[in-house]
């Protein structure tokens, strides 16, 4: 392509990745035009040309800043808030009061705590659902002001009369059990007449907290593609079947006419070249042979048995 | 999780679309609200952040009338693709009963699709869900972008990416003119109310 057409096309795919959003993609091609426009010796307009470029990358940058900065709780209308009350509140009982509670926690998962907080209080004077708003008043403080906010609100209770003993000494051991989880003790006091027992594991009402990234867990690989760097196949990659997989360990099958295909393959041998297939996505990646077993009984007699464990991707 | 009541013989499901960021759902649903006014059923709201990019979920109630007795109503949803709202989006497809992947066809967008994928597999998973079992359609937009020069992959590379073993329907879109907008949801819904009639036995 002729070098100004090329600087053209690169503008370009610039100008429309900015113009969906694609800010990282557009800044990519952004300074990849400079890259050409100074590899170019005599360019007529050069330093405009530049100098334009350098102030479109500066845009981007502050676009950059602004949806990083994006307010990841903003208040939302009522309007809105009605409608994601009614949206998110799944249990289909006729209980009125339940479904009352399931929309007020629906607000508060998505940040809407303020309102959240007000029909959760509301909802305190109702018996039979008093502990379960209690719980999600405290994890509404924890997400949106302070952990010292719930602590403070317990002692308001612990002080007041609108809890049964055994109701806030459930609460006491949900609190206690959150604390602990995040690493912090507090001494609350358990109401009078109730032995101050070791707080039992509550699963959590609700979960406002983003989760922590979960440890990334190994796929489930379908089949590998081995591209041979030696043997009769070199070059070739060739596909194989997962029988089984524990985590990380893939076991393949290989029947004995095959035989040959494995020959170069030994317990050690390091696979540099390895295309894991997992049904929804295909990774590149290295492996190492773990074992290799010829099968002595059974219908598969004489077949090979392969383990393979995946070291990178 | 659909709503059933089979004494007013009506049904209520949810479809959700699904993708990486900026590939085009809310585009999707603005143009279904646009198009298909017979079948809208009320406002479609959008709760936004900077720049349009959604932050909670587009939602769209539409209705398609009776079919086999029954009063048929879809609530169609958006997730939020940017990859820092994860909570949200497993929210959101709490109790879906179909799903959309909207895929970016652009090649500098090859990668965020696979892990987007990926992470509608995993939520999935913890609402106890396979993916491999969940009425699921493909749509590879922005294919309009190929006269502008600007470089997509092929429908043979994409399928070899996303749906390689997955083997559910599929469709070239253009989000921003509608092509294969309505294609690609008549599938969905069409395989949705299969599902649940497997699962409810709900039409007469
Ligand atoms: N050319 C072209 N542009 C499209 C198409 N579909 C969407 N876009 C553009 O891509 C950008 C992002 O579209 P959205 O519909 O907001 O994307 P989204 O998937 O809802 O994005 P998030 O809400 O951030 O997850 C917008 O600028 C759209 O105009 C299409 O088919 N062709
Ligand atoms: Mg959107």
């Amino acid at each position: 392509m002729d070098i100004k057409q090329q600087i053209k096309a690169t503008l370009q795919e610039a100008e429309i990745y900015r113009s969906q959003g694609l800010i990282t993609e557009a800044h990519a091609r952004y300074q990849n035009a400079v890259k050409i426009i100074n590899s170019i010796e005599n360019l007529k307009n050069k330093d405009s040309l530049l100098k334009a470029i350098t102030e479109k990358i500066k845009a981007l940058n502050i676009t950059q800043e602004k949806v990083d900065k994006g307010p990841t709780t903003p208040e939302l209308s009522k309007k809105a808030q009605d409608l994601i009350k009614n949206l998110f509140t799944f249990s289909d009982s006729k209980d009125e009061e339940t479904a009352a509670l399931e929309g007020a926690v629906a607000l508060a998962k998505f940040g809407q705590f303020d309102r959240a907080l007000k029909e959760l209080n509301g909802l305190l004077a109702k018996d039979a659902i008093r502990v379960e708003a209690a719980k999600n008043i405290l994890r509404c403080y924890m997400a949106s002001t302070s952990t010292d906010e719930a602590i403070n609100q317990y002692h308001q209770w612990h002080s007041g009369d609108l809890f049964q003993p055994q109701q806030l000494e459930t609460v006491r051991g949900y609190l206690v059990d959150i604390l602990q989880k995040r690493g912090l003790e507090a001494n609350l006091p358990s109401p009078l007449g109730m032995a101050a027992k070791a707080a039992k594991t509550v699963e959590p009402v609700i979960d406002i907290d983003a989760p922590a990234e979960t440890e990334e867990e190994f796929l489930d690989i379908t089949s590998i593609g081995i591209t041979f760097d030696k043997g009769p196949r070199k070059g070739k990659m060739v596909e194989f079947d997962v029988n089984f997989q524990s985590g990380n360990t893939l076991s393949l099958i290989i029947s004995k006419k095959d035989n040959d295909l494995i020959d170069g393959l030994e317990a050690g041998t390091k696979l540099k070249e390895v295309q894991f297939f997992s049904p929804i996505a295909i990774f590149n990646g290295a492996g190492v042979v773990v074992s290799k077993t010829q099968i002595k009984t059974g219908p598969k007699q004489g077949d090979f048995c392969l383990d393979i464990r995946i070291v990178s991707t | 999780m659909a709503i059933f009541n089979l004494k007013k013989r009506e049904i209520e499901c949810k479809v959700v679309y699904y993708g990486p960021g900026r590939c085009g759902k809310t585009t999707n649903l603005e143009y279904i609200f646009s198009s298909y006014k017979k079948q809208v059923k009320g406002e479609m709201v959008s709760i936004n952040t900077e720049g349009d990019r959604t932050l909670f979920f587009d939602f769209l109630p539409i209705g398609l009338g009776q079919i086999k007795g029954c009063d048929v109503r879809v609530q169609l949803y958006t997730v939020p693709g940017q990859v820092k709202y994860s909570s949200t989006r497993k929210l959101v497809l709490r109790g879906v009963d179909g799903i959309v992947f909207v895929a970016d066809s652009l090649e500098v967008r090859r990668e965020k699709n696979m892990l987007s994928l990926k992470d509608l597999q995993a939520n999935l998973k913890e609402y106890g869900k396979s993916i491999f079992k969940v009425p699921l359609v493909m749509q590879y937009n922005k294919r309009d972008l190929a006269e502008q020069g600007i470089p997509l992959m092929s429908i043979e590379q994409m399928e070899k990416d996303l749906n390689r073993q997955l083997k559910v329907p599929s469709f070239q879109g253009s989000a921003v003119s509608g092509e294969g907008v309505g294609a690609t949801l008549k599938e969905c819904l069409k395989l949705t109310l299969q599902s649940l009639q497997r699962e409810f036995k709900w039409a007469q």
